[in-house]
């Protein structure tokens, strides 16, 4: 068995139930760090232990470093497992429980950095013969991004080193736009991330978003697990993941399975990562576009057709253990499907909805329904932290057969308390795009959201004056 | 220009920080936002169990949750206050090993008097009486972790 006897949940909401789940699992003892605001959470109920580490406000709370290192030497544990968001891609972080002789479920903390600065990334993937987005190198002058546009062209991407979650990030159609768009940018890089350093891309429209989930002992033996396709996202947020992609071939998948494998074999990677690439479904290339250094919100689409548990094998390699199956024991089986459902109302710009949750009633869970979740009858929604309510992931044997139980599981999901997405997924899955596996990632934005009637139901109109219930 | 999720969160997060602040109206364009601190929108967050109607049985794993395991906090008496744990740490009755407490029950303090040590990470804070009065309970063992806002030392105040 691995040394971890008792770890610590660094992170709240359905992951953290998510990770208590797998640490019963694996017999470990779990104490969930939780704010004020979460110490009623369905992880902290679950959990051998809750500990308050702080008020509401993420910043006096998940995301303070030493009070969770803390937290864990203070109640015996010997591993923290830091989820997505939050800490679960700081290097210090992982340095901080290193140094106090905790072991991090996640890679080494060099990795992490690696592959936090955007360029660096780049020139791994690069060195590892994965192919990027023809772009340049850093952007310092206005000259320079007027170089690389010239050899790059139109419509381009300026996109922060240190980067993520859009910001830092403009597209520009022509050269006039340049000069202003490399000024915002930078400043918005700088106050977001603290380093103004920029880069630059070639735009490729009607792209999809294609992942390939790896998985890696530290000591250079790299597994993948298939990839996800997430090209169904509003303004870059992700909101239906499915695996596999409906729109790669098995030669395609070949070759992107194998550059993902490269590249973490680069950094001899430990734990679970994502390597995401950028398809060009018109000349079926792909670009490397950046590695997630921890385990993803979607991961649970890769468990149903892999039958796999992602989290369990972080937690053992964490531990020191090998991963537990080899590349020839991994086998795609039909199609899954997850569908995010948030606490927002698609009626209204998609608003955050907190408040409570009058009626939770779930369709039934089954070996080809799953429902990964923090939610319970009576459960308020903090107005602190992300909206995320639910997970909901159907397997099928085929898409078009998964498309159709998505549909009937949403049906039957019913919530009352506060507006969810569930309309606005319900009306995707039964668009005529969608089900082709004809879309891409600014379908939802540009021609989705914009061809709903007014009256219809995702976007009905409501008076301005409701306030968020 | 519309606001966004990020947009709402981040205004819900100033909003949460400033203490006095007890209600909010944003107008936005065609946006509105009411804000009401602990308002009926933000039902009470003490453990209770709406049983709704429910046309079918819920699944496993949304079965509302045994209820809360949290930790009983003693009562206090009429003149009594509790000095709480402003975070979470390793508590110190005393400012070095070895050495005698800041204080011991029957010990009459000052509100500018250091009562304990929090230690986070080699980090000491020392936690200041608060109020006038006479130690009369300790509640942490030395040396042990406290959680944020955890009591720690009761002060019986005079009036």
């Amino acid at each position: 068995m691995s040394g971890i006897a008792r770890l610590l949940v660094a992170n709240r909401g359905e992951i953290a139930v998510r990770i208590v789940r797998a640490c019963k699992r694996l017999g470990i003892e779990t104490v969930v760090a939780v704010s004020e605001a979460d110490q009623n959470s369905l992880a902290a109920q679950m959990a051998w232990r809750a500990v308050c580490i702080g008020p509401a406000a993420a910043g006096q709370s998940y995301l303070k470093a030493e009070t969770l290192v803390a937290a864990a030497l203070g109640t015996g544990c010997q591993a923290i497992h830091p989820g997505y968001g939050f800490l679960s891609e700081r290097p210090a972080f992982a340095r901080m429980c290193e140094q106090a002789g905790l072991s991090f479920v996640g890679p080494l903390p060099e990795s992490i950095e690696a592959m936090g600065e955007k360029l660096a990334a780049v020139g791994i993937a690069e060195r590892a013969g994965v192919p990027r987005v023809p772009g340049s190198d850093r952007i310092e002058t206005i000259e320079d991004a007027r170089h690389a546009a010239d050899r790059i062209g139109f419509p381009l991407l300026i996109k922060a080193n240190a980067g993520g979650g859009g910001r830092g990030m403009r597209l520009v159609h022509a050269a006039r736009d340049l000069a202003g768009a490399i000024e915002s940018a930078a400043s918005e890089a700088r106050a977001a991330f603290g380093d103004p350093a920029l880069y630059i891309e070639k735009f490729i429209s009607r792209a999809r978003h294609v992942e390939v989930q790896v998985l890696g002992d530290g000591k250079g033996h790299i597994v993948h697990l298939g990839e996800r396709d997430c090209s169904t996202q509003r303004r870059y947020q992700k909101l239906i993941e499915e695996a596999p992609s409906p729109a790669i071939d098995d030669q395609l998948r070949h070759r992107m399975t194998e550059a993902a494998v490269r590249l973490a074999t680069q950094v001899a990677y430990r734990s679970a990562g994502t390597v995401e690439f950028v398809y060009d479904p018109e000349s079926r290339n792909f670009y490397f576009l950046e590695m997630n250094t921890r385990i993803q919100v979607e991961h649970p689409v890769t468990e149903m057709v892999t039958g796999r548990d992602l989290v369990v094998e972080q937690i053992r390699i964490a531990g020191g253990e090998p991963i537990s199956f080899t590349q020839e024991d991994i086998e795609l089986r039909g199609h899954a499907i997850e569908c995010r459902i948030n606490a927002e109302d698609p009626a209204r710009s998609f608003m955050p909805c907190p408040g409570c949750i009058e009626v939770w009633n779930p369709p039934q869970e089954n070996d080809c329904l799953r429902i990964d979740t923090h939610s319970y009858p009576g459960y308020v929604v903090p107005p602190y932290y992300d909206s995320l309510l639910a997970k909901l992931i159907v397997h099928a044997p085929d898409r078009s057969r998964a498309i159709r139980s998505m549909g009937e599981a949403l049906a039957r999901f019913g919530i009352s308390g506060v507006a969810t997405t569930i309309p606005f997924h319900r009306a995707i899955l039964a668009h005529k795009d969608f089900r082709d596996g004809a879309i891409h990632t600014r379908w939802v934005d540009q021609e989705f959201m914009p061809a709903i009637p007014p009256s219809a139901s995702v976007a009905a109109p409501l008076p301005a004056q409701a306030a968020p219930g | 220009m519309e606001l966004s999720h990020e947009d709402v969160k981040k205004i819900l997060e100033i909003i949460d920080a400033s203490e006095h602040l007890q209600e909010l109206e944003l107008v936005h364009g065609g946006f509105r936002l009411h804000v009401r601190r602990g308002a009926a929108g933000a039902a009470p967050t003490e453990e209770r169990a709406i049983s709704p109607a429910a046309p079918e049985p819920m699944a496993p794993t949304s079965a509302p949750p045994s209820p809360a395991k949290l930790a009983v906090e003693p009562a206090l008496g009429e003149r009594e206050i509790a000095i709480r744990a402003p975070m979470l740490g390793t508590f110190y009755r005393s400012p070095a090993p070895g050495e005698p407490p800041f204080v011991e029950i029957g010990k009459r303090v000052q509100a500018d008097d250091t009562v304990c040590l929090i230690e986070v990470m080699k980090l000491f804070s020392s936690i200041k009486a608060g109020v006038d009065g006479v130690v009369t309970r300790i509640l942490v063992e030395n040396g042990a972790m406290v959680e944020f806002n955890q009591m720690l030392i009761v002060i019986t105040t005079s009036q």
